[in-house]
């Protein structure tokens, strides 16, 4: 018994703190704790003494006040005289926009490129590891640059259309320097039951999809599930368009005085950085594809051969199910990472949340701090947010083991 | 681009870091040198030559500053500023002062806390298009795409015409003069507007000049000169009456060819002797020298040498006096007496 | 064609296996090559039903080839293979005969891994039987039952042994009612332990009577169950026989060398 409890008595030693591992990592966080704290506290102190210094004020009353500049790019009404407050959200929106296209353009160029890289066919596959490795080792920003040029100097002049050195695609879409116009869509009267026959289509796709899986359960039988999806999704809204008169027609851009008038404007700075983004995040993706398909091995494929799966059930019932998992959470980093990156928008002008919010208004009001901040906060909920529908999806997905 | 990012976010560590110091005076001369802000490159007002020396009309300020303080005209840190940068970089301390055609306005003088030391050159926004388009007013400029600097009063100015005279237009935002030069060249935009000295600075540097036009309208007043932080009075009035001293030696007929003699032999007028310091010591007031004016206007001349020498008619800037010509020749320059 | 006539074969049943006369599986003048390696050369091989054959030789003969061009898992490329009246070929539907007719267990049990045990056993009788999902459930929780494991039905296969994975494998196997099983090196992977819980239920699976090639080294296993061992080198059959002249009076150099270093450990 005495012997047992022998160390116990020798007490607490001070070089026990650093030297005996029941301690140690307590003492490292400790004192990691204590300079993170400091550091922290200083930052701000500082801070605010150095505004005070500069006779400066912590305020947001900024955002309530007219803006004062115009943005060419508006998913909602704004002019000159809406708020700062309003041109932030317009950016933000802008950041949005760029960042939630150049999500879906980027995953389809990865998922395709992913792909084709595994080819057996030679050619396909070094031409697809050229485009990975050159859009993944040079700078985005270079790429966003380099493909504005191209596109905006590689096109012909608004005024080119009017003399008729340039002709319109289609008669309706015009490629120029300045962006490109194409026909927009007036929604006449009759639209909104257009719309809600739309969307009823797509709440019948979701119910036909329950019932062709109860109905296998029931009787076996398996429904040709896709091409009844793509029938609902199409047939009930184009009968409607038809039925109702046409009530949506197309807006078709005209030459002007300057440029085209009418029509809808998509702009070369949203051109180039979508399609920059979506590339160079499109060759990251590509390599998370193609180590997603790796990841599952042959076995499985040979397998549900041997159970009698054709390849295509193969790939939607076994193969893809498990590559997603390897897939997914790199994505979803490679989306917070697009999202990010879209702040490049600057260099070819387009008017994101950082050239609005975190650019112009800033320099028109001198509220640094404070717009650095609410940019800060911006990028920060719009990141844990698609965060959190990734841990989601890895938490839903998650391979059970012992 | 990525700097104005990087900038806007140092501005937060600017802040918590360098305690802008409250004697920049002090600071100045115990450096031995003064951190001047400028453009990172205009023709005329601020650019590096092949020889990655300074020079222009704005950098002449900064010299003239420097030699008044320390004695030296060479004894100047340029630190290259955008527009959106610039604020940031005399908030936070990392430059003494602003002298890189930034335009006076309520707004920066009193919420941004800064303080404007005079006025240099008296601009107005103007706008400059191509010739073959045949504009010939602003006022035709309706549904153009007009390149336009972001964070300048410029912009604001671009929005209110627009606004006032009820024309739509596509503002194209840039960041620096020279992507504007590359965008408008390009045919990115119709347009474009900014300072009209700027204007005839950016055609200068055009290979074919005269195939683009600066249009007749001047829409906005845009006063430029130079910017100290609010609350250091001290060093407001060596920055305020070292461009003083240069405007008062034009319009006194001293040049740099002859200060010298007239610090050394004197003169007649009592209020160049008051300027030169060969009377009273006005230099022991602002806490220099009492040659300090002397060394300003040998830096670079008086007000009047500064401006030939770089934006003046001899020049590829080629600009007219017009305003900026001395009160006493029908120009709005006119400095407070020495006394 | 074969060392062994339909009577000889017929008669060496020990165990009181029936074997029929019809034709299971038909080999003839098979050859394959993976590049310019010729894996297999000129195999004929008979199968009836109802006959439980191992197939053994050194790594590298050609074995586990061989019966995996059965199910078309390789495919070969010259002479042909009749499987229960149907030839394999390039045609799809022949593919689908075939494999719906001849279930496989693998090395590495292949379970999918991201499907419960009961939805590893159910998924191909729904999707490629078409059954009623209870009726599947039904049928895998019968045959669970049968490997011994029907409480893991809910589990998932990383949370199993080896042993009990392989025996999933068998019973996913046999949902699909295959008149042919095709196992290659079933035990190889797992501990010696639950090897014999693996041979356990491949012996209860033959005892009733359901036609069995199994490429294996357990030599225990081929002698209590199987009514012929073939051996393999260099992509050929060397040698087929009953077990016990196979094991005791082996005809060619070649298998005595073999018998030799698998049986003196």
């Amino acid at each position: 018994m005495s012997a047992i409890s022998e160390p116990q008595a020798e007490g607490f030693r001070l070089s026990q703190l650093i030297y005996d591992t029941r301690y140690r990592s307590i003492t490292i966080q400790t004192v990691a704790l204590i300079l993170i704290v400091a550091g922290v506290w200083w930052l701000v102190s500082n801070t605010i003494q150095n505004l005070e210094a500069l006779g400066r004020d912590f305020d947001f009353g900024f955002l309530g006040q007219p803006a004062g500049y115009d943005i060419n790019q508006l998913l909602i009404e704004y002019d000159s005289q809406s708020t700062h407050g309003r041109a932030a959200v317009v950016g933000i929106l802008n950041t949005l926009l760029v960042a939630f296209i150049g999500c879906i353009t980027a995953t389809v160029i990865g998922t395709i490129a992913g792909v084709l890289r595994l080819s057996k066919n030679w050619i396909v596959a070094r031409l697809v590891a050229v485009y990975v490795e050159g859009f993944r080792n040079v700078p985005l920003l270079l790429w966003i640059v380099l493909i504005f040029a191209i596109v905006s100097e590689s096109t012909p002049h608004p005024r080119d259309f009017a003399g008729g050195e340039a002709s319109m695609l289609f008669n309706s879409i015009a490629i120029t320097r300045q962006g490109t116009w194409t026909p927009a869509p007036v929604w006449g009267d009759g639209s909104l039951a257009l719309v809600i026959i739309f969307i009823l289509s797509i709440v019948a796709i979701i119910g036909f999809r329950m019932f062709a899986r109860r109905r296998q359960e029931a009787t076996g039988e398996i429904l040709p599930v896709l091409w009844i999806s793509l029938g609902l999704l199409i047939l009930p809204s184009l009968i409607a368009y038809f039925i109702l008169g046409g009530p949506v027609t197309l807006d078709y851009p005209e030459t002007g005085r300057f440029r085209f008038e009418g029509g809808l404007l998509v702009r070369n700075s949203l051109i180039a950085l979508w399609l920059a983004l979506s590339l160079y995040t499109g060759s990251f993706i590509a390599e998370n594809v193609r180590g997603g398909i790796l990841a599952v091995s042959g076995g499985q494929t040979e397998a549900a051969s041997a159970l009698g799966l054709r390849p295509g059930r193969t790939m939607n019932l076994v193969v893809l199910p498990q590559a997603m998992r390897v897939i997914v959470p790199p994505l979803i980093s490679q989306y917070l990472n697009l999202t990010k990156n879209s702040s490049l928008a600057i260099a070819v002008g387009y008017m994101d949340a950082r050239a609005t919010l975190g650019g112009i208004t800033i320099n028109q009001t001198g509220r640094e701090l404070e717009g650095m901040l609410l940019l800060g906060l911006f990028y920060l909920i719009v990141s844990l947010a698609i965060a959190s529908v990734g841990n989601f999806y890895n938490a839903s997905v998650k391979l059970k083991e012992r | 681009m990525k700097a104005s990012v990087f900038f806007g976010a140092m501005t937060v560590a600017g802040l918590a870091s360098v305690a802008a110091s409250a004697a920049t005076l002090d600071d100045v001369k115990a450096r031995g040198t003064l951190n001047c802000g400028v453009t990172t490159g205009l023709a005329g007002f601020s650019t590096p030559d092949a020889n990655g020396v300074w020079e222009g009309f704005d950098v002449a300020m900064c010299r003239a500053v420097a030699a008044a303080v320390l004695g030296d005209p060479t004894a100047v840190e340029f630190v290259p500023t955008t527009a959106s940068t610039r604020f940031t970089a005399l908030a936070s301390g990392e430059v003494d002062m602003l002298s890189r055609v930034t335009t006076w306005t309520f707004s920066r003088d009193v919420d941004l806390k800064f303080e404007f030391t005079g006025t240099t050159y008296y601009d107005g926004q103007g706008f400059i298009v191509l010739r073959e388009l045949g504009v010939t007013s602003a006022k035709e400029l309706s549904g153009a795409t007009v390149c336009i600097r972001t964070g300048t009063t410029t912009e604001l100015n671009l929005a209110e015409f627009f606004r006032i005279n009820n024309m739509e237009y596509e503002p194209v935002p840039v960041e620096t003069n020279s992507e504007a030069q590359q965008q408008y060249l390009a045919g990115a935009c119709d347009a474009y507007t900014t300072d009209a000295s700027g204007l005839a600075a950016t055609r200068a540097s055009f290979e074919n000049p005269g195939d683009h036009v600066i249009l007749p309208e001047i829409i906005s007043k845009e006063p430029l000169g130079p910017l100290v932080r609010h609350g250091d009075n001290d060093w407001g009035d060596v920055v305020r009456w070292t461009v003083n001293a240069l405007l008062t030696a034009e319009e006194l007929g001293v040049t740099s060819a002859n200060v010298e003699q007239l610090a050394a032999d004197g003169s007649d007028n009592p209020e160049v002797n008051r300027l030169l310091g060969t009377d009273s010591d006005l230099g022991a007031m602002l806490g220099l020298e009492s040659d300090w004016a002397v060394n300003a206007i040998l830096a670079g001349g008086n007000y009047g040498e500064i401006f030939e020498a770089n934006i003046g008619e001899s020049t590829p800037i080629g600009l007219a006096r017009g305003l900026n010509a001395l009160w006493t020749e029908g120009g709005l320059l006119y400095s407070p007496p020495f006394r | 064609m074969t060392a062994i006539d339909t009577d000889t074969s017929a008669n060496i049943d020990r165990s009181a296996m029936k074997i029929s006369d019809e034709v299971a599986i038909e080999v003839t003048g098979m050859n394959k090559w993976f590049g310019s390696f010729h894996v297999l050369r000129d195999i004929n091989l008979t199968v009836y039903r109802g006959e439980r054959i191992v197939i053994c030789g050194p790594s590298g003969s050609g074995k586990s080839t061989m019966i995996r061009c059965i199910n078309r898992l390789e495919e070969h490329q010259q002479g042909k293979i009749i499987v229960d009246g149907t030839e394999l070929s390039s045609d799809i539907k022949n593919i689908d005969k075939i494999r719906s007719e001849v279930g496989m267990c693998f090395q590495h049990f292949n379970l999918f891994p991201h499907l419960t045990i009961l939805e590893n056993c159910t998924l191909a009788p729904m999707w490629v039987r078409k059954t009623p999902k209870r009726e599947a459930e039904q049928t895998a929780m019968h045959y669970l039952e049968k490997v011994k494991i029907p409480d893991q039905a809910n589990k998932y296969p990383g949370q199993l042994s080896g042993g009990q994975q392989q025996r999933v494998a068998i019973a996913r196997s046999l949902c699909m009612k295959p008149r042919i099983m095709l196992f290659d090196e079933p035990t190889s992977a797992l501990d010696p332990e639950m090897i014999k819980e693996v041979l356990d239920t491949m012996i209860e699976l033959a005892e009733e009577g359901m036609t069995m090639l199994c490429v294996t080294h357990e030599m225990g296993f081929a002698q209590a169950v199987a009514n012929r061992v073939i051996f393999m080198d260099q992509g050929q059959i060397v040698e087929q026989n009953e077990p016990k002249e196979f094991f005791n009076n082996p005809q060619s150099d070649r298998t005595k060398l073999f018998l030799s270093q698998i049986l003196g450990h």
